[in-house]
């Protein structure tokens, strides 16, 4: 065992995280102070280094800077719209923020949804037809049949224009199953998912602070 | 009912009402144990993984790597393993790499795993070239906004986006910008993320300059990102800390094939005993859970 040693610049750290790390398990026991303590520490923690992140590595070399120097002064009126955000704390002028959300959204939405269709309905449609290429060996067209399937049957599961009966009730059922499959294999993810985070902290735990594994 | 079934019955029902911190212990355990005790297990590579690995490996030798560090550091145990693999592939195969963030939380980390594989290829150089240096063999161009505008501006020229690297230097200055100017001189970029910014990379800056794109994701998305790769439009997928494990045990064998003498520590291989444990603890409290379940709906009815 080769405990961190808590004397030395990097074993002080290891030593705090492994503290928070414990403290913030001890919520799996109950709701305490030592949790609460390592939650509200952590959101302070953030939000602060957000900040001094964004005004240092941003609003000084990208604005202030130049700026007081006279150069991009075009960045001021930008600025100013920008600092419209900051209305929504007084209520008789909050109406002004509708102005930067409106240039944003604008921007964002003209920017994304031609590219977003492109990507997500219209390539994703393109790789669901089944051409005679999907055939090019037996496993890949099977597979191809399958999602081409899948596809059909969930979309009229969420077909609610008519009564779900005839032809519609036995397929809209398969779509059913192809949805309950999707989510086994989402929960399995998930599970894995979770049992990987802790390992992590394991890891840490086991290795870095108390030396049990290299 | 007999007595037996009552007795029975009374037993699965309590197991239902267990306190779910016994529960809690019992994973802490099975998932501790492994990890001081490992059983051997030689991660074997999936096809998602294994393209992706093939990429790399054979994409032209004047075409760079780029990483998008997506991920904080939340998800770090399952995303950060990938970096490390992604990077120690590319300096094994004197790729050029260059490094960026979407996440401002994501920097320390980018910057982290460059240090840590620079200097494993460091301290076994013998020569410049062997040598892994920042500006010539790699960049880290740190972190700007919106991320709309970072991947259709990298597109036209990097160090528009860019002007000063993670380091506060000009990037214009360093000499591998006259080798990685926009995408033309990319072979790929991976997303690796714990969000849907893989999907940013596709929609933006595969829609419109055709770059390839990779994806590491954590496990809990890589159910939903299975469509993409099905598309093409992911040329690889490596999915939570068992798709690290995998790029790690290729790039493994393939170093062992070409006699390197790096040997490198393998996070997430390491992590698999304990992974491969939980499963099966998880498995069995499910059975267990339904058989208990059956049992005592059969004892009300």
């Amino acid at each position: 065992m080769n405990i961190a040693n808590p004397l030395t610049p990097e074993g002080i750290w290891v030593w705090v995280a492994a503290i928070l790390t414990m403290a913030v398990f001890s919520f799996l026991y109950r709701e305490n102070p030592f949790y609460r303590f390592a939650e509200h520490l952590f959101v302070g923690i953030a939000n602060g280094y957000a900040i001094t992140f964004y005004w240092h590595r941003i609003l000084v070399p990208y604005l202030f800077s130049p700026v007081s120097q006279g150069q991009k002064l075009y960045l001021i009126p930008i600025a100013m719209i920008g600092a419209l955000y900051f209305t929504r704390f007084i209520p008789k002028v909050s109406w002004l923020v509708r102005f930067p959300i409106a240039i944003a959204l604008g921007y964002g939405a003209g920017a994304s949804i031609p590219r977003s269709v492109d990507a997500t309905i219209i390539q994703q449609l393109k790789a669901t037809i089944v051409t005679r290429a999907s055939f090019a060996d037996w496993q890949q067209g099977v597979w191809a049949v399958i999602i081409l399937l899948g596809v059909i049957c969930t979309i009229s599961y969420f077909f609610f224009s008519s009564e779900r009966k005839g032809l519609l009730k036995p397929i809209s059922y398969v779509g059913v199953v192809f949805i309950m499959v999707g989510f086994g294999a989402s929960f399995g993810y998930t599970v894995m998912a979770r049992i990987s985070l802790f390992i992590g902290r394991l890891q840490f735990l086991l290795g870095d602070w108390l030396g049990l594994i290299r | 009912m007999t007595a037996s079934d009552k007795t029975r019955s009374g037993f699965w029902d309590r197991l239902q009402r267990i306190d779910r911190r016994w529960v809690f212990l019992v994973i802490w355990l099975v998932v501790m144990l492994p990890l001081i005790f490992p059983f051997g297990i030689k991660p074997k590579a999936m096809p998602p993984v294994s393209r992706l690995f093939s990429y790399i490996d054979t994409m032209p030798e004047e075409k760079a790597l780029a990483i998008s560090i997506d991920y904080t550091p939340d998800t770090q145990a399952e995303l950060h393993p990938m970096t490390i693999a992604l990077l120690r592939h590319a300096f094994a195969t004197g790729r050029r790499v260059g490094m960026l963030s979407t996440q401002v939380y994501g920097l320390g980390l980018g910057e982290e795993a460059l240090r840590q594989v620079a200097s494993e290829f460091n301290e076994k150089a013998t020569t410049h070239e062997d040598s892994v240096i920042n500006g010539e063999d790699y960049v880290f161009w740190g972190w700007s906004t919106p991320f709309l505008t970072v991947m259709l501006g990298m597109g036209e020229r990097i160090t528009n986006v860019f002007p000063v690297d993670y380091y506060g230097v000009t990037t214009e200055s360093l000499p591998i910008t006259p080798h990685i100017k926009n995408f033309n001189d990319i072979g790929i970029v991976v997303s690796i993320a714990g969000s849907s910014t893989p999907l940013s990379w596709v929609a933006y800056a595969q829609t419109q300059f055709g770059i390839r794109i990779g994806c590491g994701t954590t496990a809990v998305s890589a159910a939903d990102y299975y469509t993409y790769l099905n598309s093409g439009q992911f040329t690889g997928m490596l999915a939570g800390m068992r798709g690290a494990a995998e790029y790690e045990q290729l790039l493994a064998d393939k170093l062992a094939a070409a006699g390197s003498p790096l040997s490198l520590r393998r996070k997430a291989t390491e992590a698999m005993s304990s992974q491969t444990a939980a499963h099966l603890a998880i498995i069995v409290f499910i059975v267990i859970g339904n058989i208990g379940y059956f049992v005592t709906r059969r004892g009300k009815q």
